[in-house]
């Protein structure tokens, strides 16, 4: 596959620096997105391939579009969050959940989970699937949440395309999946429909990590894969902001390729499975 | 007091006399014996020396001769003056005298002289009476016994030593217990204070050992004596060894604060911040090491007290008291430093410190840091203790907080390219996903275009049928726009007529004033009457003809009696046939069913219709109607193929008139009759037979005319038998209209069902069943054919894979586990491990409740897993999964 566009990583000249800039204010001031303190990288590259692909000559008559037709920000929108992600990424990330975490977490008479940043859903069902295969359906409230609606809605729906699905049955089965996965799917044509997985106990709702508080106080925090397209200051406040939501001995996890290496220092957390990147806070 | 002191003083005065005396004996006695040893040493040099020449006649044997010869008067004068205080002692040594004089100037000389002249038998004869050793026996005898009596002096003076000292000690323990008692006495009589002063030095020093905290305590003293000093010696002690713990406390604060600081700029604000009390500094600063390319600086890194501006912000080595105290790596002490060199303020104002203090920081020998303090009074000699302590302290830390910075910085660099790299991953991911997607959007909208290219000729056709048929449908429209006028016109002369008569007839009753017979009254009111009855059932007619044109007629299908129907007619039209003269029969064929389904009410209309037009039209012979089963050749003329419902055919024939062959066609259009003038001659209408077409066509049959003008005409009617409403097709056609005018809504994704539907996913697909039990199979492959699906069986896993050998376009294996010959597990191995299909996709078939089976079957290679029982949608379910292309993911 080629990549012309993307691969041609000529460095931004000055003013490409400015008029990014100034797209990033112009649209946190008018619609309220920020994402003035992602990582400059990756945006650049986000957003001039935005306005190639609207055969746009310049990143200020991108910002003009924008300013004034919402079509063009929602699909620049769309190209900010890169909503990658699969059903049981990183299986031994939740083969660890099963084994180390789950057993700890049994015992509470509740059990909160947050999917921040969860994109089109896939991690979610997944754990839906894992707690009620360890049969803590019941007791167990999933809470997921993403800044982009779009994702959301597909989120909402819990339907896959067929075309991932052999690998998702791969990723379960390394997970530790206990059933055959085709009893947690009906299909159609084009997709896999994982209704009704804890349907009453699965909430999606629309949640900024950057401009929105916490809302509750959680066992687990997933935030995998989301910070890394945050610059460092921002990962620290993500980063206390997660730990004011957790629960004393709760548990947060990160992307296989995050670290706390960022976090700002006084959150007292233990490493609980550093190769997985599960956190444990101290009680 | 007085007497103590006395005492006290002549104890003093005894242990000085003692301690003369013990030097004395010490002294004399080492002095005695000295010399009385000296004294016979000097004999004994002469004795051989005067020996040894006389045997060897060797010259150098007289030297240590005459040396004794010289000293040894001298050794006897001064011992013979020390024992002046020793009268007897004195006298031995007396007597003593003359012998070594005899000695000497009898034997030693005289035989020096006999050998110097040669005169041996001389001296043989004296060295033979043995005279000589004699005295020299005698001698040392004396010498012993002076010695002897010497020691037994010692030794008495040493036990009067001895008794002297034991009495001294008695006198001191005597003395011990007086002043103890006084002491005593004088503190429980007189007063606490001395007491509580001991117990004050005794609780301090308790204090101090036991609890090792507080060495600032001092001794309080409030007496003006010994224990005094006792206490301030004792206090004077704290106050060393405080500033000795001090150096050490303050070490191990400072050490502490070290502690999980990870920045070297924290790290002298902390130092500064607990440094510069104790050193009771009013303002200090922190320059780190800085390498520059190849300059070494050394920059401010934090300030107590201080504005930024009051501070330089670096220095070079050498530069300053700063750079010099880097470069010789000593502290620079400065006093009294100039008044304006700078100056601390507070809220209230501003002071000028005028002390100075400059330390360099060194680690391995190395200058890691200058450390300035200025302080309003003079630094104190612990201060510069502390800091010398600390240097090596405060450098280490330096350093190891710079290598764990630097450390962190590459940790932190190197996480950074990390996530980049991730974020880039999952950016090409997701561009590629997008690429796949507009590839496969590409794909759609090109097998979209090809369909709508296919679709665009089918509606060029059909387009250009339509417009045929627009043509037509504007033809009739104009055609029907003049038969509407045509319409209106004869509507309007065939009400005029009617009206007309009634009119003029009504006018002429009213002005009857007599001049009309009864008969002709009566005929008048007979033609207004039967005017009135025309206009009635014409306007009836044109009714019914409208309602059928603006589809309001409603069609009650429902079983009509077909056995019924010969009566009917008959009980209505016989009167006619008898008034007429005609004969009038109907007649049923024997295979006509006896009941269909259709709108008896319409049907009859049509058939009253028929006959009253047949009746009409006909002065002699007979009507006939015929009812039978349509002909089928007839049927698929008139209705079309493929009708399976029985059709009836009702003919109604008669001897009448007959209808010209170029007006068979136009009779059925309203108000035509075959002239003009028939009107008159037939009465009636003339939309008779409009109608009945209509209701026909609304029956969903057809209307046909044979005619022989003159000989009588066959009206026959074909009426289907149709359980379900068929639409009638002009309002069909209506609605087809209406579908087409509406706009369409424009569907996001082209609707592509015949492309990508399910069946695409199944249809073709090629499937290896491997199973022995036959029901299971017979049960699998009924379910798969029927969703178009190939599939081909093997009844254990050998045939499998010897199937699998032969033919590799399988598309999925569905692999059961317990079989004769080789079961799953072994023939999955051997697909994937000996044929090396990694990909092809294969789901095993497994019991439920089989432990553990799960996993082998993963390990045996196996993609996927279902559990018998299982349901049949679920089966499809994963059969989507895996016939689905996947995209690649990473
Ligand atoms: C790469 S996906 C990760 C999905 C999933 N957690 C996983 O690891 O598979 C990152 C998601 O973070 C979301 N995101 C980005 N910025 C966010 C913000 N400020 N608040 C909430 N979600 C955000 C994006 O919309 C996107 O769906």
């Amino acid at each position: 596959m080629s990549f012309e566009e993307e691969t041609e990583t000529t460095p931004l000249n000055e003013l490409e620096q400015i008029e990014i800039n100034l797209l990033l204010e112009g649209l946190y001031q008018k619609y309220g997105y920020d994402f003035r303190s992602y990582v400059r990288t990756s945006l650049s590259r986000r957003i001039i391939h935005r306005m190639r692909a609207e055969r746009l000559p310049t990143i200020t008559a991108l910002l003009e579009k924008i300013l004034h037709d919402p079509a063009y920000l929602e699909r620049l929108l769309n190209d900010l969050s890169i909503r990658m992600t699969e059903m049981y990424r990183d299986p031994s990330f939740f083969a660890a959940f099963r084994n180390e975490v789950v057993p700890l977490l049994r015992d509470l008479p509740e059990i909160r989970i947050w999917h921040a940043g969860c994109a089109t859903g896939e991690e979610v069902y997944s754990m839906a699937i894992l707690i009620q295969e360890e049969g803590l359906a019941e007791k167990t409230k999933i809470y997921a949440t993403d800044i982009n609606e779009k994702a959301l809605r597909s989120a909402r729906k819990g339907a896959f395309p067929l075309e991932k699905m052999q690998q998702y049955t791969k990723n379960y089965l390394r997970a530790g999946g206990k059933k055959a996965f085709s009893e947690y799917y009906t299909t159609d044509h084009q997709f896999a429909y994982f209704h009704p997985i804890m349907e009453d106990n699965l909430t999606f709702a629309q949640h900024n990590l950057v401009t929105d508080g916490s809302f509750n106080e959680f066992h687990v925090i997933l935030c995998r894969n989301v910070m890394i397209y945050f610059n460092n200051d921002l990962q620290q406040k993500v980063h206390r902001l997660l730990y004011n939501s957790l629960a004393d001995g709760g548990f947060v996890g990160l992307g296989s390729k995050e670290s706390i290496l960022f976090m700002p220092p006084g959150l007292d957390y233990e490493e609980f499975n550093a190769t997985e990147r599960i956190y444990q806070k101290r009680k | 007091m007085i007497c103590l002191v006395l005492a006290l003083l002549i104890v003093m005065n005894r242990m000085t006399a003692l301690q003369k005396e013990v030097d004395f004996v010490s002294q004399h006695d080492l002095e005695v014996h000295d010399l009385a040893n000296q004294i016979q040493k000097n004999m004994l040099d002469m004795e051989t020396g005067m020996r040894g020449y006389v045997i060897t006649g060797d010259e150098q044997y007289l030297e240590p001769y005459n040396q004794a010869n010289r000293s040894w008067l001298d050794n006897y004068n001064k011992l013979h003056s020390l024992l002046a205080k020793n009268g007897s002692q004195q006298r031995t040594l007396e007597e003593m005298k003359p012998l070594i004089i005899n000695w000497v100037s009898n034997y030693g000389e005289a035989a020096i002289q006999q050998k110097k002249a040669g005169n041996i038998a001389a001296l043989n004869k004296q060295f033979n009476n043995h005279k000589e050793e004699k005295v020299m026996e005698q001698l040392r005898t004396q010498f012993t016994s002076f010695l002897t009596k010497e020691k037994k002096l010692t030794n008495e003076r040493i036990n009067e030593l001895r008794q002297n000292n034991t009495n001294l000690k008695i006198t001191l323990y005597a003395l011990v217990v007086v002043v103890t008692v006084i002491t005593l006495a004088t503190a429980f009589f007189l007063s606490h204070s001395i007491v509580n002063t001991i117990r004050e030095v005794v609780k301090t020093i308790h204090s101090i050992t036991e609890s090792k905290v507080d060495l600032t305590t001092r001794i309080h003293v409030k007496t003006k004596d010994e224990t005094r000093e006792l206490a301030e010696a004792m206090n004077s002690l704290l106050s060393s060894l405080e500033k000795q713990s001090w150096i050490q406390k303050s070490v191990t604060e400072i050490s502490l604060i070290y502690q999980g600081i990870t920045d070297v700029t924290e790290l002298s604000r902390a130092f500064l911040t607990k440094l510069a009390p104790m050193l009771e500094a009013v303002y200090g600063v922190v320059y780190l090491r800085k390498d520059q390319d190849d300059d070494t600086v050394y920059v401010k890194a934090a300030g107590y007290a201080l504005a930024d501006d009051q501070t330089a912000a670096s220095f070079r080595l050498g530069e300053g008291v700063i750079g010099q105290a880097a470069a010789d790596k000593r502290i620079f002490l400065i006093d009294q430093l100039p008044e304006e060199h700078f100056k601390m303020t507070t809220g209230l104002g501003a002071s000028s410190p005028r002390n100075l203090l400059v330390a360099p920081i060194l680690y391995d020998g190395r200058v890691e840091a200058v450390v300035e303090f200025a302080a309003l009074q003079p630094f104190q000699s612990q201060h510069l203790t502390l800091l010398d302590v600390l240097q090596d302290k405060f450098g280490s830390a330096i350093t190891s907080v710079l290598g764990r910075m630097e450390v962190e910085r590459l940790l932190g660099e190197s996480q950074v390219l990390t996530e980049e790299l991730q974020t880039q991953s999952e950016e090409l991911q997701a561009q590629s996903e997008e690429l796949q997607m507009q590839q496969d959007q590409l794909q759609t909208t090109n097998e979209f275009l090809a369909m709508e290219k296919q679709s665009a000729e089918q509606r060029a056709v059909e387009l250009k049928k339509a417009k045929d048929e627009l043509e037509e449908y504007s033809r009739k429209l104009q055609e029907s726009s003049q038969y509407k006028s045509d319409f209106l016109a004869n509507m309007s002369h065939e009400l005029r007529t009617p009206l007309n008569s009634i009119i003029i007839l009504s006018q002429m009753l009213m002005e009857n004033d007599g001049e009309m017979d009864m008969d002709e009254v009566k005929e008048s009111a007979r033609v207004v009457h039967t005017a009135g009855g025309d206009l009635l059932r014409m306007i009836d007619d044109i009714l019914d003809l409208s309602k059928i044109e603006a589809g309001k007629i409603e069609i009650l299908t429902d079983e009509v009696n077909v056995t019924e129907l010969p009566q009917m007619l008959q009980n209505m039209f016989d009167p006619v046939a008898a008034k007429k003269n005609l004969a009038f029969e109907v007649v049923t064929a024997p295979d006509v069913p006896d009941v269909i389904a259709t709108d008896g009410q319409r049907l009859q209309q049509i058939l009253k219709n028929l006959l009253s037009n047949a009746f009409k039209f006909t002065e002699k012979g007979s009507v006939t109607v015929r009812i039978e089963l349509a002909e089928p050749e007839k049927t698929a003329e008139y209705l079309g193929t493929n009708r399976r419902e029985p059709v009836l055919a009702i003919s109604v024939t008669d001897t009448g008139i007959g209808i010209p062959h170029d007006k068979q066609e136009i009779i059925f259009d309203a108000f035509q009759q075959v002239d003009g003038t028939t009107n008159r001659q037939y009465g009636g209408t003339g939309l008779g037979l409009s109608i009945c077409r209509e209701f026909t066509h609304l029956l969903g049959g057809a209307l046909t005319v044979e005619s022989e003008p003159g000989e009588g005409s066959t009206f026959t009617l074909y009426i289907p038998s149709r359980l379900e409403s068929e639409k009638p097709e002009l309002l069909a056609r209506e609605e087809v209209a209406v579908s087409l005018s509406e706009p369409v809504e424009q569907e996001e994704v082209p609707p592509l069902e015949d492309t990508s539907s399910d069946e695409q996913i199944f249809k073709g697909k090629k499937v290896l069943l491997v199973e022995d039990d036959g029901r299971n199979v017979f049960a699998l492959v009924t379910a798969l054919e029927k969703k178009g699906v190939a599939v081909q069986v093997a009844e254990n896993g050998k045939v499998a894979v010897d199937m699998l050998q032969e033919q590799g376009d399988f598309d999925l294996v569905f692999m059961d586990i317990m079989m004769p010959v080789m079961g799953g597990y072994e023939a999955m191995k051997l697909i994937r491990e000996e044929l090396g299909m990694h990909e092809l996709p294969i789901i095993a078939l497994t019991a439920k409740g089989m432990k553990g089976e799960r996993d082998k079957c993963m390990d045996a290679g196996a993609s996927d897993y279902i559990m018998k029982p299982f349901n049949i949608n679920q089966l499809f379910s994963l059969m989507r999964v895996w016939l689905t292309e996947q995209v690649e993911s990473e």
